[in-house]
């Protein structure tokens, strides 16, 4: 009896864990390039074609549902562009491949087990599974969403009112972002070798503009462990000092933006503070597009030619990009805090690059609060140095919060340069240095 | 320091006229504002009216001199305070008048000068002619300009008090004998910035680093400059590398727009992650500046912390001119001189006219600057284990003046010149300290709370002990904060962005601390042996951080003595902003406080007390070593304001 009873825990665990249904190289190759057989169809949804308020009615089911009431308000026009392959970088690619039948999720949530780098969990996700919606999100933590590292060099944000229009605020940054683990591109690979703390990666922000606020920093680092809490400093240039922050302010405006740093690419947290689950695969419009051939903005332009997103839709709330139909995992987060400020996320994963592109965030009473546009801009239609780097490039984002007509809308320089990101840059004490 | 004056204007001219107006990437970044400050305090109404231009410029210059990211990085402000234009009568050349002092309940004065009984400055009733110390020249030193040392905070409650000149130092040069030490003329105080330090330029720095790993470096960095350490919030714990100019607005101001840059070269090795620690570096820091102290305010200006620069130049005045200090002496002990009072059995006290030379403040020792008197120290900083800690030593003066007395003064009663154990006449100095101390910061997550811990231990401090025949000594101090950061919804108040909470404790302990009873009350440092200050700030966010609401509390445990500070912080648009606070003070003022005041220390044996007594029978009064224990809160008691800034950023 002990025996039968131990075997069927094992095998529950088993099942629990991931091993159930192993990922094969046909999931991997599914995972990585679903549009090689063909790109996804919708009636009546041709390239090329504008959706508005007169005929959303007919593609509500390729619109997530805040993008369809702001397009049947008028607020916003979605022009459909030509599906394409976001294809990830062939090492990525590979490093899953390696991996296959290693990754198993831990007893507790945010415990992960035999993961090196790549995908940990390429297989379709089963509704039958509980744990698919965690498996989901570990694939977007160890995601190649910026690659090894990146820049983005510079970040500008506006403040706007949907109302009026008026821009209330103009914010310029340079963000950096450093994986110390599970790297597969750039040396050292797969790690850093000095990593006491065991990091799996860092973010360091500086603020260039407005006066107000300039030089402030702000410096993430997160632990390999996910269980353990993010350590977050914030240099404030006008106090010449550098201040833990705690995690209420994690949760909170970052610099009065619509944008939480929780909010940051989408999620960014750890997988322990949520409960994950998985809703279901769609296909759906998202914010993909190739950056070089959109009709670009003119009055931020850079020393070298590049142009940023332009924007545009009711308040200039609304990136002026085309959208694709893809392929989606909605994946609901419900915070575990019960303090926590918002009662659920809906992520709509996008299943080839497993990037955030569209995320829906409902207060605490369960209304809809904010929707998240970050747009994703072919790597090879971009700046030249981001050409085959297998980075899908954050390029434009909007958090429009629909309660309090408002939304801060972001233009990106994204830029996959390793000499951007010394791992130097993410330390206490260059914030030190860095401010005056 | 006159080559580093000039080596400052030829490069910071060099740097203006190399900058190109545009801000782009890799060029010069250049920004700034200028503000208008205007504070209006109850009484004597505007206390501030200060228009600021600062400008702030920076490049990196790349691979430069054997160095790394190059970078060249300077703020410029000038500042014009219109106050001593705006109000003269309270701070500029009309300030102060002809003040009489308090003959507490001597039935002789009150025959003598009628109405309450007090005398006018300088025709006290133990003056000229009691003796070649007694008594001054009325010409040179008229009852005019002069406020009583304390009348804008207390009465004199039978307690000593002096005249104070008020007006600024070319109006009225009395009490400005302090060579480059509270002697300011009204450009001086209008213009503060402006001076021989060139203060205009408050920051011009270089700085650079060497590679020496792919995760290690050395940073240098040398040029006029603040050094930060450490990690609290209005008052200084380690943070004590530049001195402080109070003057501006008292404790309030941000301390990054008070510290004195100082002339100061830093090396750091920044080893970064290593096998231990998250991060690691070590810090040496020499400031090879002139030393400079930290400024105070002078007399009859709006902000003087403590009102101690009021205080000091009485007494310098008293030195050099000779001064009027009230209720001095008993007026029996007159009568039983053989003084020819028309009420023999007068149970008051009298006051006293000294002439020069005999009590007061003679002159201020300033380190003078040579390779001996630069300062300087070592901080060893990291993160382990997710806590961020220093270590750190510091040599250096004394930034706040201590008196000391053991000089050479006039018998008043004798004409004799010579030391007189516990005679109120004293030098300003600035002793040599050692600081030990260190620092943490951590987050604890249950309790969503950071915090911030302090703590040194410092050698070679020195403070007012009338217990002392010199009448100060040393003592060794341990001072520590903690703090507190939790952000915090208020759902009330806003439903989608939290409060920033944070709360402080500070907290001191004078390890040599000194203080006895007496017949006639306490003798010995005036200054509590163990005290604490609380502050806490409450600040919102609203209209996406635009309008910004906080309150800002301190509280002196000892002192009894609070402040409340409300304000919105308004950014009407990225180049403007507006600030509209006030600042109440509650609890005791300094009438409160009260301590031995040297009127029973007997210095002149036989004269002022009996041959055989050697030290203070410890009578006292709030003059003027009742400031030391009402703390910078208690003392300002009296000035409270409402406050409106206006910034134009560009």
């Amino acid at each position: 009896m002990l025996k039968k009873t131990m075997m069927s825990f094992a095998l529950a665990a088993a099942m629990g864990a991931g091993l159930a249904g192993a990922a094969t190289l046909e999931d991997v190759e599914r995972s990585f390039y679903p549009y090689r057989d063909g790109a996804p169809t919708a009636p009546g949804l041709e390239v090329g074609i504008t959706i508005d308020s007169a005929n959303v009615a007919r593609f509500r089911e390729v619109l997530d549902p805040a993008i369809f009431d702001q397009v049947s308000k008028g607020w916003v026009e979605i022009v459909v562009g030509e599906t394409t392959s976001f294809d990830l970088h062939p090492n990525y690619v590979e490093a899953t491949r390696k991996g296959l039948g290693q990754v198993v999720l831990g007893d507790e949530l945010g415990q992960i087990d035999g993961f090196v780098a790549g995908r940990p969990f390429p297989e379709e996700p089963s509704a039958d599974d509980p744990r698919a919606g965690e498996k989901l999100a570990w694939n977007y933590k160890y995601g190649y969403n910026w690659g090894d590292n990146a820049a983005i060099y510079p970040f500008y944000w506006r403040y706007r009112d949907l109302e009026s229009g008026k821009i209330e605020r103009t914010l310029k940054f340079n963000f950096h972002f450093l994986n110390y683990k599970h790297r597969v591109n750039q040396e050292p690979i797969p790690e850093f070798p000095d990593n006491p703390s065991d990091l799996f990666r860092a973010i360091y922000v500086q603020v260039l503009e407005p006066f107000d606020v300039k030089n402030t920093q702000l410096l993430i680092h997160r632990a390999s462990d996910d269980l353990k809490r993010d350590n977050t400093w914030l240099y404030l240039g006008f106090q010449r000092r550098v201040r833990r922050l705690s995690s209420g302010q994690i949760t909170d405006s970052f610099l009065g933006a619509d944008i939480m740093i929780e909010d940051f690419e989408g999620y960014n947290g750890r997988i322990s503070d949520m409960n994950w689950s998985y809703q279901g695969t769609k296909n759906i419009l998202l914010p993909f597009y190739n950056h070089n051939d959109m009709q670009l903005a003119t009055d931020l332009e850079e020393k070298d030619g590049y142009q940023f997103v332009d924007f545009g839709g009711k308040g200039g709330c609304f990136p002026n990009i085309t959208w694709q139909l893809r392929k989606v995992y909605v994946l609901e987060a419900d915070p575990i805090d019960d303090n926590h400020p918002i009662s659920r996320r809906v992520h709509y994963v996008d299943a080839q690059t497993f990037t955030l592109p569209r995320t829906l965030i409902y207060d605490r009473k369960g209304d809809l609060w904010k929707s998240w546009i970050i747009g994703q801009a072919h790597p090879d239609h971009h700046l030249p140095k981001n050409k085959g780097t297998g980075v899908a490039i954050d390029d434009a984002f909007s958090m429009l919060d629909v309660q309090a007509s408002h939304c801060t809308t972001g233009q990106f320089k994204g830029q996959v340069d390793p000499s951007l990101n010394p791992v130097k840059l993410f330390t206490v004490q260059n914030m030190r240095a860095t401010g005056r | 320091m006159k080559k580093i004056s000039t080596l400052v204007i030829m490069l910071s001219g060099a740097v203006l006229l190399a900058m190109p107006v545009a801000a782009q990437e890799g060029e010069w970044d250049t920004a700034g504002f200028v503000e208008n400050a205007t504070y209006y305090r109850d009484g004597p109404g505007i206390s501030k009216s200060r228009n600021t231009g600062q400008f702030e410029f920076s490049k990196d210059f790349g691979r430069k001199f054997g160095l790394s990211d190059f970078r060249v990085s300077g703020t410029l402000r000038g500042t014009y305070d219109a106050t001593y234009d705006l109000n003269e009568g309270e701070f500029g050349d009309d300030a102060g008048g002809p003040r009489s002092f308090q003959n507490f309940g001597s039935s002789n004065a009150q025959l003598i000068y009628g109405g309450d009984g007090s005398s006018p400055w300088g025709q006290s009733i133990l003056g000229a002619g009691a003796g070649p110390g007694f008594g001054f020249d009325l010409a040179s030193n008229p009852n005019d300009g002069l406020k009583v040392l304390g009348e804008d905070f207390h009465s004199p409650q039978g307690g000593v008090t002096i005249g104070v000149p008020v007006r600024p130092c070319d109006e009225d040069g009395r009490g400005c004998g302090l060579d480059d030490y509270l002697d300011y003329d009204k450009n001086d105080l209008r213009f503060p910035e402006f001076n021989k330090y060139l203060d205009w330029i408050r920051e011009l720095y270089l700085e650079g680093s060497i590679p020496t790993g792919d995760m290690s470096e050395l940073f240098l960095r040398v040029g006029k400059q603040q050094v930060v350490w450490g990690r609290t919030d209005l008052f200084r714990v380690l943070d004590i590398i530049n001195p402080v100019d109070y003057s501006r607005h008292n404790i309030y101001d941000e301390l990054e727009d008070i510290r004195i840059p100082q002339w100061i070269a830093t090396a750091e090795y920044r080893w970064g992650a290593t096998d231990t620690f998250e991060d690691l570096n070590l810090q040496l820091v020499w400031n090879f500046d002139e030393f400079r102290p930290n400024s105070l305010g002078q007399g009859g200006t709006p902000y003087s912390i403590l009102d101690a620069g009021s205080f000091f130049r009485a007494m310098n005045n008293c030195w050099e001119n000779g001064c009027t200090v009230s209720n001095f002496v008993p007026a029996q002990a007159l009568i039983d001189a053989g003084a020819p009072l028309p009420d023999a059995g007068d149970p008051g006290l009298v006051a006293a006219d000294f002439g020069p030379g005999v009590i007061g403040i003679r002159q201020v020792d300033l380190p003078d600057w040579e390779l001996d008197n630069t300062q300087g120290g070592i901080k060893l900083e990291g993160v382990y284990n997710s806590v961020g800690f220093s270590l750190n030593y510091y040599h250096f003066f004394q930034q706040l003046p201590v008196l000391r007395g053991g000089i050479e003064a006039m018998n008043p009663f004798t004409g004799e010149v010579g030391v007189w154990d516990r005679l109120i006449a004293f030098d300003i100095a600035f002793p040599e300290v050692d600081l030990f101390g260190g620092s943490l910061d951590f987050y604890v997550d249950p309790i969503k709370t950071v915090f911030r811990v302090e703590a040194t231990y410092t050698q070679g401090e020195e403070f007012v002990n009338t217990l002392d025949d010199k009448l100060y000594s040393d003592s060794d101090m341990f001072r520590w904060v903690l703090g507190m950061d939790r952000n915090t919804f208020i759902p009330f108040l806003n439903k989608t962005r939290a409060f920033l909470i944070s709360g402080q404790i500070f907290g001191e302990h004078m390890l040599d601390h000194e203080l006895e009873k007496a017949p006639l009350g306490d003798v010995g440092i005036p200054n509590w042996e163990d005290n604490y200050t609380f502050t806490l700030l409450v600040k919102g966010w609203y209209k996406s951080d635009t309008i910004s609401p906080q309150i800002i509390t301190a509280w002196d445990y000892e002192a009894e003595a609070g402040t409340f500070a409300p304000s919105v912080d308004w950014l009407i648009s990225d180049n403007w902003r507006l600030i509209f606070g006030a600042n109440i003070k509650f609890g005791d003022d300094m009438g409160d406080q009260q301590f031995d005041d040297c009127r029973s220390c007997n210095p002149f044996p036989g004269f002022t007390g009996p041959p055989t007594q050697t030290g203070s029978l410890g009578l006292g009064g709030i003059e003027p070593l009742g400031r030391f224990r009402s703390g910078p809160l208690g003392s300002a008691s009296q000035e409270d304001e409402i406050q409106l800034t206006l910034r134009y950023r560009f």
